[in-house]
């Protein structure tokens, strides 16, 4: 079994959400909360504030954040990270270009 | 093997020979069953062969996107093509090349061939053929996004006209080796090249190998993974680029080792967020056996798709193992 460590484990997890910003074109930033393990601080630019945690038996759990007290309200959970990035991309990026995957015939 | 007819496309940009080629090659007699769709009419005077002009109105080339409206009559044309061949009232054609107008973006017409309902079970998209100039291929990419994404698009990349200039001296060949490592690279001079090279499809590891590029918007890497990995997440990664990256992922070509099926890699091959049902070698092409995945994007970033790769992977094997 190659188990990764947490650490680095959680640091891949911050850049797959930081480089999802990117891909939506969303300038702002993802860091790693340093009183709760396992939960990501997304903060953009045009002042969204967002928490996301990641439990890894039971999934991700997105709150809204309020900037000046710091109260969450809690938006979805999802089993897993595609289901996480396209909620956060409806409520990041709304009007960023989404698509779907098409298997042509075999 | 499937009996779907093999299809091919040609493109490249204004004036850089592919009608000149196509010319030629339909004069090999192991070509002598094909079927030509052509955007332009005119284009060339192909007597021997089996012509089909597809008929609309796309020649105001200065009008923006052409691609767009190609879509509905090349299936049309190629639909007819097969009723007739069907019908026996035309030479029953074993293949059919397109050859795009010089200002096509390919990736719409290659989703209409393997996607189209009316035509896509009975054809097969075989190859994408680029044709770049060697005197002006430089500056052609340099100056048009176009070329730029019909040579990324590319299986075989053909360079033209090498009687007039060196593409390995003037840094062509260098700047296609980046844009698109995976594409095998012939020369034609007049049109004349190596039929034989431009159609079929085996295998051939070495442009797995590949070193990360940059320039012009387009970006060049390869991911690659020493560990087996599901297939389930192999299925979750694509799916996550189809819906997030789209149109930015130019194209995807990859050698991948699922651990459910040992020792026999899937070839996985995309378009935009279009993909071929992977195929699944009998043994691996060469001594190695990491999963070697290449991809021409604008702008995606390699280490992200990286981690993106490995973070679904490692929930995968949780979800697995509980």
């Amino acid at each position: 079994m190659n188990n990764v460590p947490p650490s680095e484990d959680v640091d891949r997890l911050r850049r797959v959400l930081s480089g999802a910003l990117r891909v939506w074109q969303v300038a702002g930033s993802v860091t790693a909360d340093a009183d709760e393990p396992r939960t990501f601080l997304i903060a953009t630019d045009a002042g969204v504030r967002l928490a996301v945690h990641h439990e890894p038996a039971r999934g991700w759990s997105i709150a809204l954040q309020d900037p000046a007290s710091g109260a969450r309200m809690p938006i979805g959970t999802h089993a897993g990270l595609p289901g996480l990035l396209r909620s956060l991309r409806a409520e990041l990026a709304p009007d960023a270009p989404s698509g779907r995957l098409i298997v042509a015939a075999a | 093997m499937s009996s779907a007819i093999p299809v091919s496309v040609i493109t490249g940009f204004l004036g850089s020979g592919k009608t000149t080629l196509l010319g030629n090659l339909l004069r090999d007699p192991a070509l002598e069953r094909t079927a030509v769709i052509i955007n332009e009419f005119g284009a060339v005077g192909l007597d021997h062969l089996l012509v089909e002009a597809s008929n609309e109105q796309i020649l105001t080339l200065e009008g923006g996107c052409v691609c767009c409206t190609v879509r509905g009559d090349l299936v049309r044309t190629a639909g007819d093509l097969l009723a007739r061949r069907a019908a026996g009232t035309i030479t029953p054609f074993e293949r059919i090349v397109i050859e795009t107008t010089g200002l096509a973006d390919p990736a719409p017409i290659l989703h209409a061939l393997m996607t189209d309902r009316a035509i896509a079970d009975a054809l097969r998209l075989e190859s994408v053929i680029a044709t770049v100039d060697a005197a002006t291929g430089t500056a052609t990419l340099e100056a048009h996004p176009e070329s730029v994404k019909q040579a990324a698009l590319a299986d075989r990349i053909v360079v033209t006209k090498v009687d007039l200039a060196d593409p390995e001296a003037n840094g062509l060949a260098e700047r296609l080796r980046e844009l698109n490592p995976s594409a095998k690279r012939l020369t034609a001079v007049h049109g004349a090249t190596d039929a034989a090279l431009l159609f079929g499809g085996e295998h051939d590891p070495k442009p797995y190998d590949t070193a990360p590029a940059h320039r012009h918007g387009v970006n060049t890497f390869c991911l690659r993974r020493n560990q087996p990995l599901h297939a389930a997440t192999l299925s979750l990664f694509l799916h996550v680029l189809a819906e997030h990256c789209g149109a930015r992922l130019l194209r995807l070509k990859g050698l991948v080792d699922v651990l459910q099926t040992p020792g026999r890699p899937a070839v996985i091959h995309g378009v935009q967020h279009v993909f071929h049902p992977p195929a699944w070698l009998d043994a691996w092409p060469d001594e190695d056996r990491s999963t070697r995945i290449v991809v021409i994007s604008q702008g995606l970033e390699a280490g992200w798709m990286q981690d993106l790769l490995e973070a679904l992977d490692e929930e995968v094997k949780k979800c697995s193992i509980s």
